[in-house]
């Protein structure tokens, strides 16, 4: 029988121990409908999920909802938006009881006196130049002005076609202020002239962030499959999409046969009664989809696929190290 | 001659090989008391479906706060000896 000790020298069945009982159960919640950007690509706004409830507005229902949440398994909070820093009081209701992590344009600096260790992930959209087009600012400025040498943020650069070869500009600025980096790619939900991906495209951003990562280890928080899984849409030999997602909500999934998938997630809207349908989007393409997370709980979700060999499980170990450090279950 | 607790294990293994779709292993082959996550690499979704089979099998629910001590076969085979005899 193929265990996982038969495919692991001690080094890696070490790390595999480090992460295999963790049983990560995350749901994701919309804190508010409101930004202070209007990002051209942003889904939360582009497939008009900013209207599809009324925000709960009375804070001690939202701590009465973390506290039905935890009932039901959950030990990790992903809060996005909307901007989440716009509603501090919605935060706390999460932070005081659950490891909880907020997505943020970084615009709004968190109160560290408030919130000391929440982890917080800024998302960088390019340079300057790209920046002030998709989002009508560069953002950069402020947000590495707030976080610079703060050791519970990193940046979630979520790269565009129009950043080939430009990657390292921004990585290296991330790192002269002291911060960590994720990247992730662009799903060009409102198809902004040149800003969807091509095959060619896709190969060289691969080639580049795999390079990033040899170039920054001390800074870029990524494995080389990731690049592989992200840029291919492909795993085991299968093709990402619809029914392989992990990420959709668990009571509106209605898939047969069910893939496997991350146990009670829910993506809640703002009013805490309404549902989305995944992680992302309800209107994207689920076979161009580029979500960073869901392709890598793609992975994470899929481990004995990954017992083939020992270079494949050793690839599933790095995604869910990836994984656990961005959410800090486990230290960088 | 074989002991209820043996043919529980056995049964178990059945489902594990059966629900996981395990192809190197049988129910002869498969060590009782081998960890089912640290080496065959079953994960908290795949106690889950496990879990729900042996409901319907015996009759039984695993809580799933008690997912993480069910770690070998022999373990399941006496979870489900004790609930059963506590009369669930």
């Amino acid at each position: 029988m193929k265990t996982v000790s038969s495919l692991l020298d001690s080094h890696w069945h070490d790390r595999y121990r480090r992460i295999s009982r963790l049983n990560i159960r995350s749901s994701i919640y919309d804190v508010t409908d409101r930004c202070n950007l209007r990002c051209k690509g942003c889904f939360f706004f582009s497939s008009n999920e900013h209207q599809a409830a009324s925000e709960e507005k009375d804070v001690p229902r939202w701590h009465a909802f973390v506290e039905s949440e935890m009932a039901r398994g959950v030990n990790l909070a992903i809060l996005i938006g909307g901007e989440p820093t716009l509603c501090p009081d919605r935060i706390e209701a999460f932070y005081r009881r659950l490891p909880t992590f907020c997505a943020t344009n970084g615009i709004v600096k968190v109160d560290r006196s408030r919130f000391p260790d929440l982890m917080v992930g800024i998302s960088l959209w390019g340079d300057a130049a790209d920046e002030i087009v998709l989002r009508g600012k560069d953002t950069f400025a402020i947000s590495s002005a707030n976080y610079a040498g703060d050791p519970n943020a990193y940046y979630l650069y979520t790269i565009t076609p129009k950043q080939l070869g430009k990657i390292e500009n921004n990585i290296r600025r991330i790192k002269d202020v002291g911060l960590k980096v994720h990247m992730q790619l662009l799903s060009n939900d409102e198809g902004v002239d040149g800003f969807s991906w091509r095959p060619d495209e896709l190969a060289a951003v691969r080639a580049e962030m795999d390079q990033m990562l040899d170039s920054y280890p001390e800074t870029v928080v990524s494995s080389k499959y990731y690049h592989r899984i992200i840029t291919t849409g492909t795993m085991c030999g299968r093709a990402f999409g619809w029914m392989e997602c992990p990420s959709v909500t668990d009571p509106l999934d209605k898939r047969d046969p069910r893939p496997k998938r991350l146990a009670n997630f829910i993506r809640w809207a703002s009013d805490l009664k309404t549902m989305h349908r995944c992680c992302t989007s309800e209107t994207r393409d689920c076979s161009t989809c580029k979500d960073g997370a869901a392709h890598m709980s793609w992975v994470m979700v899929n481990k004995r696929a990954h017992m083939a060999s020992s270079e494949s499980l050793q690839n599933w170990i790095e995604v869910y190290e990836m994984f656990a450090k961005l959410y800090r279950f486990i230290p960088w | 001659m074989t002991s209820d607790l043996e043919r529980t294990t056995r049964r178990i293994a059945e489902i594990i090989i059966d629900e996981l779709k395990l192809e190197d292993v049988t129910p002869d082959t498969f060590d009782a008391d081998l960890d089912l996550v640290d080496e065959v690499g079953i994960d908290s979704m795949d106690l889950a479906t496990i879990a729900l089979v042996i409901r319907d099998e015996f009759g039984i629910r695993i809580d799933e706060d008690d997912y993480p001590k069910l770690t070998t076969l022999r373990i399941i085979g006496e979870y489900i000896a004790d609930k059963r005899s506590d009369g669930e």
